[in-house]
């Protein structure tokens, strides 16, 4: 009986385990995380070109999509959150000049492992090229 | 744009929907292009358009980023139990018992009080208790009912145990005679063929009139059991107690009332036959109050004229249905149900109580963690999910308990209707058991949530955090002091009432007593009026079987006190004051039954098979016209009847079951026509009464395979099953005020011994400064009785409140008394002062010098 206090009150050594996979994130093969959905595959190419704020990377997406794929704030962040989580991203500390900024708003940058994981990513789409061209062939004019 | 405030309040609005930690990060991110976007649309349409888009996003985040947080949430307290696993499952046991105790408590309630009976607008049908409208003839009641100003209808019934032929082996069934509405009484209709029609009860004895009545609607299991389900069963018979009865309906799945019968047929009414049960319905537009009051004119009106019987004890009432069947099952699930929430109260307390120790415990994680940003509603979240799983998962694992403690009442106190089955899986039982564990968990989370969010204000490590903490908990503790001491209260008084039930004076000894009950109902023996010789031969078998010391037989058997034959016996003309029960019996039944003759003797063989005319009565009856011992020789009388010459007064035999009704005028006369409706063979015998069931319901069955053979048992197993019941409840309530004991224990030595941790420095300073550690144990131990006690003095007044209502609920409980509050407050004491003194031994082990070398 006592055993459960006495272990309940000299348990004193807290324990700070912040809800991220930080340490499993280097061992899992980046191809593990592979398919990308659409929007997290869209943000790890905006990154890839440099460091952007979220509305930065959406209007982006938008454009290269040529307005087919536009990311609602929701979803946007969602995958921001996701994708900091899962180490593909991190946030920047590193701001533009001042009078160009915003203090609201937030940078994000690739990471080398969102580097791997968006490589991996490529890889498996051109496998998957390759394959279509060899049952379909490739028309001149898509 | 006039628009402008308007939408950016409305989004706010909807990104509070967010979860907070994401609210936090994103929100103003959000904001901000939400604010962009609007520039940019300009119009009516393209506003539009923004806004369909905004709200499929908002419907499809929403939900993915809810669902994330309260599985992190989820991940992180499978952690936190992983690491404390003795903690986990101590607060899940503890929650499990009180959540499963309640569901199966609950299960019972529900189906005898709460759900409704499987009939027409069952809260109009009325039980008539104790009182019996006219009824010397079919006329004179079908009369009364239609005269009635408060009853649209109103059935008689009667209920009986009946040999039933067409099996194979002689068996029994449970049929009931009717007026011929009591199926329409109750608004049932027969699933095949029609229920009785008018003028199919008739005026006569027994079995009333071959031709006339001799009709049956079978019960639904019996159809498919003798006839399987066959629908040409109309117009076929069957044989009750060697009648034919012509089948004329099959009565619905699931319908057996009275007393679960399998068989109806129309009434024979005769004078004087008082063993009818009444069933009513009230007339549209009458209330109960005014039901009750009707009745209560009409019984005044009509008693006089019952037949001159001293009806002084009898206390006639009309109950709603349902509350007459729940009858004393209703106040024991009540009490019952009072019990198992204060269990779930207290274990409440209990972990709650730990999730405070260990949130303190944790506090300097908490506001580490609140520091990096978690909001004081994130931290206050993730408590309460945690408690919401806590509260779940010891549900789940409480709905195995409710199962186990329903099929324990199923066997204890079986519901009066097969439609009244106990269960679990009952949408308002599991909404029920829903209900509890949410209150449970925000029960358990609401303390340790408010604790959070002091942690979050003071972003502080100083000691004052954990005052306040301490008082709530010792607070707690007093509370959970409060309600255990009620609960032990509680079960002393029904301990000490179940000590006095068995401890009466029953005027036999069960020890050594085997009893077989046989039936001649409807076989040769009757047939030929030669119920005697059988049970002469019977009994000559069992009396000559090795280790039978006695045996004899009796109508009726002690402990089984239904249809009872009795009246205004009386002795040389003048009447007893009140009624007293004629218990026919065969020679050597005081012998046999270890009953105690005072004055004179016992039936001789002789006496019984020449059917001379005496009597031997109880010292009660006998004392009511002066000395017991100069009633003997003189004229047992009642009416014209030849009267019985008084051969023996004996010792009373305890025939009730119910304390109240003890001590009742008894008559035993010489058995006529012994097994009629049915007798039990009584046998006393050497050694172990079971060990000889076997071989003397053989010798019994020997004699004629063909009379049916019941309630094969011991008369201590006959004691053990009637009054299984209260032991039961007895049982449950010591079982629960020990819990509720162990985890007032547990609670007072997890607070004594995080004080004694909290305040290791200050002891070290006294130490140092010359008091001894059994000097500091001592203050700890005063100060911890100190809180014992603010619970205690609230406890012992609510324990004698209790006593009060367990008084009106159940029959020969009493509310302690002094002498018991002071044991029971002594006996926390020492409990209590056990386990601080347990919780202190750490001081004795304190390093001094380590503990100064720190300040």
């Amino acid at each position: 009986m006592g055993a459960i206090f006495d272990n309940l009150i000299e348990s004193r050594a807290y324990s700070i385990r912040l809800c991220t996979n930080m340490s499993s994130r280097d061992q899992s093969a980046a191809a593990d995380l592979t398919p990308l959905s659409p929007a997290v595959f869209h943000i790890l190419l905006s990154l890839g070109g440099g460091e952007r704020h979220g509305y930065a990377i959406k209007r982006e997406i938008a454009a290269r999509s040529r307005g087919k794929l536009k990311l609602g704030p929701g979803v946007l962040y969602g995958s921001i959150n996701k994708m900091l989580d899962l180490g593909l991203i991190e946030e920047s500390a590193d701001r533009p000049d001042a009078h160009l900024d915003d203090e609201r708003r937030r940078y994000y940058r690739i990471t080398p492992y969102g580097r791997k994981v968006a490589q991996a990513e490529a890889v498996r789409m051109r496998e998957l090229v390759q394959l279509a061209a060899a049952r379909f062939g490739v028309p001149r004019h898509a | 744009m006039r628009d402008t405030p308007f939408s950016l309040k409305l989004y706010r609005w909807f990104l509070r929907l967010y979860p907070a930690g994401f609210r936090e990060n994103y929100a103003g991110a959000m904001e901000r292009e939400f604010r962009d976007e609007l520039a940019e649309s300009s119009g009516v349409w393209a506003l539009a358009a923004l806004w369909i888009r905004l709200l499929a996003d908002l419907a499809v985040s929403i939900p993915v980023q809810v669902s994330r947080e309260v599985f992190q949430d989820l991940q992180y307290t499978l952690r936190l139990w992983a690491s404390r696993p003795w903690h986990a499952g101590f607060a899940i046991t503890a929650l499990a018992i009180g959540i499963g105790a309640n569901t199966g408590v609950f299960s019972v309630v529900n189906a005898l009080l709460v759900r409704s009976l499987p009939f027409h607008e069952p809260d109009r049908l009325a039980l008539l208790h104790q009182f019996i409208p006219p009824h010397d003839s079919a006329k004179q009641f079908h009369d009364w009912r239609q005269r009635s100003t408060y009853l649209t209808d109103a059935a008689l019934f009667e209920e009986n145990d009946a040999n039933l032929g067409g099996m194979r082996v002689g068996s029994r069934a449970h049929v009931a005679q009717t007026s011929w509405n009591f199926f329409s009484v109750l608004g049932t209709q027969p699933v095949l063929g029609s229920g009785f029609a008018a003028d199919e009860d008739v005026d006569g004895t027994g079995w009333g009139l071959p031709g006339r009545n001799a009709l049956a609607v079978i019960g639904y299991g019996l159809w498919q059991q003798l006839f399987g389900g066959d629908p040409k069963v109309l117009g076929a018979t069957i044989r009750i107690d060697g009648n034919q009865l012509t089948i004329v309906g099959v009565a619905p799945p699931g319908f057996d009332y009275p007393g679960k019968a399998v068989l109806w047929k129309p009434a024979a009414f005769s004078h004087g036959n008082n063993g009818w049960g009444i069933i009513a319905r009230l007339k549209p537009g009458i209330t109960w109050p005014q039901a009750r009051a009707a009745f209560a004119v009409e019984v005044e009106r009509l008693s006089p004229k019952l037949g001159g019987i001293d009806n002084s004890n009898l206390r006639p009432s009309i109950t709603s249905l349902q509350d007459g069947l729940a009858g004393p099952v209703k106040n024991a699930s009540l009490m019952f149900m009072g019990a198992v929430v204060l269990v779930l109260l207290i274990a409440c307390t209990n972990v709650a109580n730990l999730l405070i120790a260990r949130t303190a415990d944790r506090a300097a994680e908490l506001s580490i963690r609140s520091a990096l940003g978690a909001s004081r509603a994130r931290l206050a979240r993730q408590l309460l999910t945690e408690c919401l799983l806590l509260s779940f998962v010891a549900t789940l694992a409480g709905l195995v308990i409710a199962y186990w403690t329903t099929s324990l009442a199923v066997k204890i106190e079986p519901p009066p209707l097969g439609a009244q089955s106990y269960s679990i899986l009952d949408g308002r039982v599991l909404a029920f058991t829903l209900m509890v564990s949410v209150i449970t968990a925000l029960a358990l989370g609401v303390l340790p949530s408010l604790y959070v969010g002091r942690i979050h204000a003071l972003r502080s490590r100083s000691s004052s955090r954990t005052r306040g903490s301490r008082l709530v908990r010792q607070s707690l503790v007093a509370a959970q002091v409060m309600l255990t001491m009620i609960l032990l209260a509680a079960s002393l008084c029904l301990g000490r009432a179940f000590v006095h039930l068995m401890g009466i004076d029953r005027g036999y000894d069960v020890r050594g007593v085997v009893t077989v009950s046989v039936s001649l109902d409807g076989t040769t023996h009757q047939m030929d009026k030669r119920q005697l010789p059988y049970f002469e031969e019977v009994l000559d078998r069992i009396r000559s079987l090795p280790g039978v010391r006695t045996a004899s037989a009796t109508e009726f058997l002690p402990l089984y006190a239904f249809g009872f034959v009795g009246g205004p016996f009386g002795l040389d003309g003048r009447p007893a004051k009140l009624n007293s029960s004629m218990l026919p019996i065969l020679s050597g039944y005081f012998q046999t039954m270890g009953g105690r003759i005072l004055y004179g003797r016992e039936f001789t063989e002789a006496e019984v098979r020449s059917g001379a005319k005496v009597a031997v009565v109880n010292e009660r009856f006998a004392a009511g016209f002066g000395a017991p011992e100069d009633a003997v020789g003189h004229q047992l009388t009642i009416g014209r009847e030849t009267p019985w010459k008084i051969v023996g007064i004996v010792k009373g035999m305890e025939y009730e079951t119910d304390p109240t009704l003890a001590n009742s005028n008894q008559v035993f006369i010489p058995s006529a026509t012994p097994g009629s409706f049915f007798s039990t063979f009584v046998a006393r015998v050497d050694g172990r009464a079971q060990d000889q069931l076997a071989v003397i319901r053989d010798a019994i069955q020997s004699v004629d395979p063909q009379v049916p053979v019941f309630g094969v048992k011991t008369m201590q197993q006959r004691l053990d099953e009637v009054f299984a019941g209260p032991k039961f409840y007895r049982t449950a309530v010591w079982f629960f005020a020990g819990f509720a004991l162990l985890l007032a224990v547990l609670g007072i030595y997890g607070i004594v011994s995080y004080a004694v941790v909290q305040r290791t420095q200050e002891m070290g300073v006294r130490m140092a400064l010359g008091t001894t550690p059994v000097r500091l144990r001592g203050m700890l131990l005063r100060q911890g009785l100190l809180m014992i006690a603010a619970g205690a003095i609230p406890g012992i007044a609510g324990a004698r409140l209790t006593g009060r209502f367990l008084e009106s609920l159940m029959d020969g409980a009493k509310p302690i008394d002094m002498a018991a509050s002071v044991g029971l407050v002594l006996l926390f004491a020492l409990v209590a002062s056990t386990s601080i003194w347990a919780a202190t031994r750490r001081i004795t082990r304190l390093d001094i010098i380590a503990i100064l070398r720190t300040e």
